[in-house]
């Protein structure tokens, strides 16, 4: 309530400043005064004030009290100059009537003229001190010749005016400091609050360039799909009807082959099934990426992977040459609980990749058991080794050992990739030991007790 | 001579083509059906001893068809054989499949499959 009276309409934020400082002191004076008026009244009626004194001070505090309320209307509505003047010159006018003109000019009331002085400096501007001195020094001056002989000759009371200049200058150089820092400090707040502003702005615009960012990820994810979808269907329907063709062809479906037609087809189911092969692993290395491989855990014996493992990798071990042995240690539980199938591809990538480097000797896959929660696959083969500085990055995708070999021993390079990430899929791990020269062993370490989020529901129905 | 008689719903041709002609080196007579709508109203006529379902089909997919086949009493005894590349589309099929091959399918597989089936007595 009082806060809203306090208000005034302005824009500038010192002249607010100063107007409600003045507002403040005309609600003091103001209170003041009608404090007084009702005294007079109160000490009249109840007879402790003579009609003389009555008649003399009522007229006076009232007119005090309404020119109080006018300055506030002024101040409030219109202009804290014309109001802070008027205060300012109404107590120079009421102080010079406060007392004997004596002690006006010299003596005990003297002291009442550097409230308006002090008060200038503060509800008008800094320098405004000045001239309330010099108003006041006129004032007491014209007091003076008016009322006391020694003056009548026009001589102004010198040391009261001087005095009036030395309170003037104090007043002025609180004041100005007061603004200074007032203004300081408001540029400083500007500031603040421009620097918020960018500072949102900018958030705003990040924000912004996440949320693109976010949607381009998310059509990006989308492309992903689509392309795994594409490659999954458009790329391995095509091989499919090729594999089926060659196939009904070489079962003489279509009549009698010839040895050169036999040797023809023979070569396009290879090549078909290499090609199915790539697009196999392409389609593994974007599933994993997606996180969308799952595994199926169920029971199978070590003896059912071997025999799989042998009649894959038989035909290529003896196209080259080379020998595969095979060796089971004991300790290894005979029924184990895993994904045979993608237990068959790492084995089946592995001997590739040992096969693919090496020319002379062979592979050979030994199954132990390694500690009580882990059993092991080591692949070893008589290559010529991977040297040290590319041992960590033959396990990511699309490299391969030596670069310049890339085109002699084709593929994508996705095969030590994959079976880093299925290994891993099944909460083990694949590790490397390589001599330069004298071949190298990986290492696949495989739990026992298969991880549980990974397994899925078995299949209905058969599988073919 | 009763000679057993397979459908093949697929819509790739060479495959269907494939697919039938292993079937018929198993000693089927065979029909081939390459959409979904097209097979759905032909099996309300007819009662094949196999079906090879693919389940990527125009206008009615593969596993509504499975529904049909399943819900049908006159069909009892067909042989559903569910072909897809697909694997995790063959685990959310509605009706359980005698069979899932997945893709792709070699022909040598499947003739031997037939031949099975085509010797095997009800």
């Amino acid at each position: 309530m009082i806060a809203q009276l306090l208000e005034v309409s302005s824009t500038d934020l010192e002249d607010v400043r100063r107007r409600r400082l003045l507002n403040i002191l005309l609600f003091g004076t103001g209170s003041l005064s009608f404090i007084a008026l009702i005294g007079v009244v109160a000490a009249y009626f109840l007879g402790l004030a003579s009609t003389e004194d009555f008649s003399r001070l009522a007229p006076i505090i009232s007119a005090v009290f309404a020119s109080l309320v006018l300055i506030f209307l002024i101040n409030r509505r219109w202009s804290g100059w014309i109001a802070g003047s008027s205060f300012t010159l109404l107590w120079v006018v009421v102080f010079s009537f406060a007392d004997e003109p004596r002690q006006v000019v010299e003596g005990r009331a003297l002291f009442l003229f550097t409230i308006p002085i002090l008060m200038s400096s503060v509800i008008l501007r800094p320098w405004a001190s000045f001239i309330a001195a010099g108003i006041c020094g006129l004032v007491i001056t014209i007091v003076a010749m008016l009322n006391l002989p020694d003056y009548a000759q026009g001589s102004p009371p010198i040391p009261t005016i001087f005095g009036f200049f030395t309170v003037a200058f104090v007043a002025w150089l609180a004041a100005r400091s007061l603004e200074n820092a007032l203004a300081e400090l408001r540029v400083l707040n500007t500031g603040l609050e421009e620097r918020v502003r960018e500072r949102t702005f900018e958030l705003q615009q990040a924000n912004e360039q996440l949320t693109l960012a976010y949607e381009k990820l998310q059509e990006l994810d989308q492309l992903k799909s689509r392309f795994l979808s594409i490659v999954s269907h458009e790329l391995r329907t095509p091989l499919n009807a090729i594999q089926g063709f060659a196939e009904m062809l070489q079962a003489e479906v279509y009549g009698p082959l010839s040895q050169k037609q036999r040797g023809a087809l023979q070569r396009i189911l290879a090549n078909d099934e290499r090609l199915l092969a790539l697009v196999n692993d392409l389609l593994d290395q974007a599933r994993m990426e997606a996180g969308q491989l799952s595994l199926t855990f169920e029971p199978f014996t070590l003896k059912e992977l071997i025999e799989d493992m042998e009649s894959t990798m038989r035909v290529l071990v003896e196209a080259k040459k080379l020998f595969l042995k095979v060796h089971v240690s004991p300790a290894v539980p005979a029924t184990l609980v895993g994904d045979r199938k993608r237990l068959h591809q790492i084995l089946v990538n592995l001997i590739n990749n040992a096969l693919k480097f090496t020319q002379n000797g062979g592979v050979s896959v030994h199954f132990y058991r390694l500690d009580d929660d882990y059993w092991a696959i080591d692949v070893a083969d008589t290559g010529p080794g991977i040297a040290p500085e590319i041992r960590d990055s033959i396990f990511e995708p699309f490299r391969q050992g030596d670069v310049s070999a890339t085109r002699e021993h084709a593929g994508f390079g996705l095969g030590l990739s994959i079976v880093k990430q299925l290994a891993t899929l099944m909460g083990g791990s694949v590790s490397v030991i390589s001599e330069v020269g004298f071949g190298s062993t990986f290492t696949v370490k495989i739990p026992i007790v298969p991880p549980q989020n990974h397994g899925n529901q078995q299949r209905p129905g058969g599988r073919v | 001579m009763n000679q057993k008689f397979g459908l093949i719903i697929e819509d790739e041709e060479d495959l269907a083509t494939i697919f039938s002609e292993a079937l018929k080196a198993g000693g089927f007579q065979t029909e081939v059906i390459y959409d979904g709508y097209l097979a759905q109203q032909r099996l309300k006529e007819i009662c094949p001893d196999v079906v090879v379902l693919d389940l990527n089909l125009p206008h009615v997919d593969g596993n509504q068809l499975l529904i049909q086949i399943r819900d049908d009493p006159r069909l009892a005894k067909t042989r559903v054989l569910v072909a897809t590349a697909d694997a995790n589309m063959a685990e959310m099929l509605d009706r359980e499949a005698d069979l899932i091959l997945l893709k792709p399918i070699s022909f040598i597989q499947l003739r031997t499959m037939a031949e099975r089936l085509g010797s095997s007595e009800e």
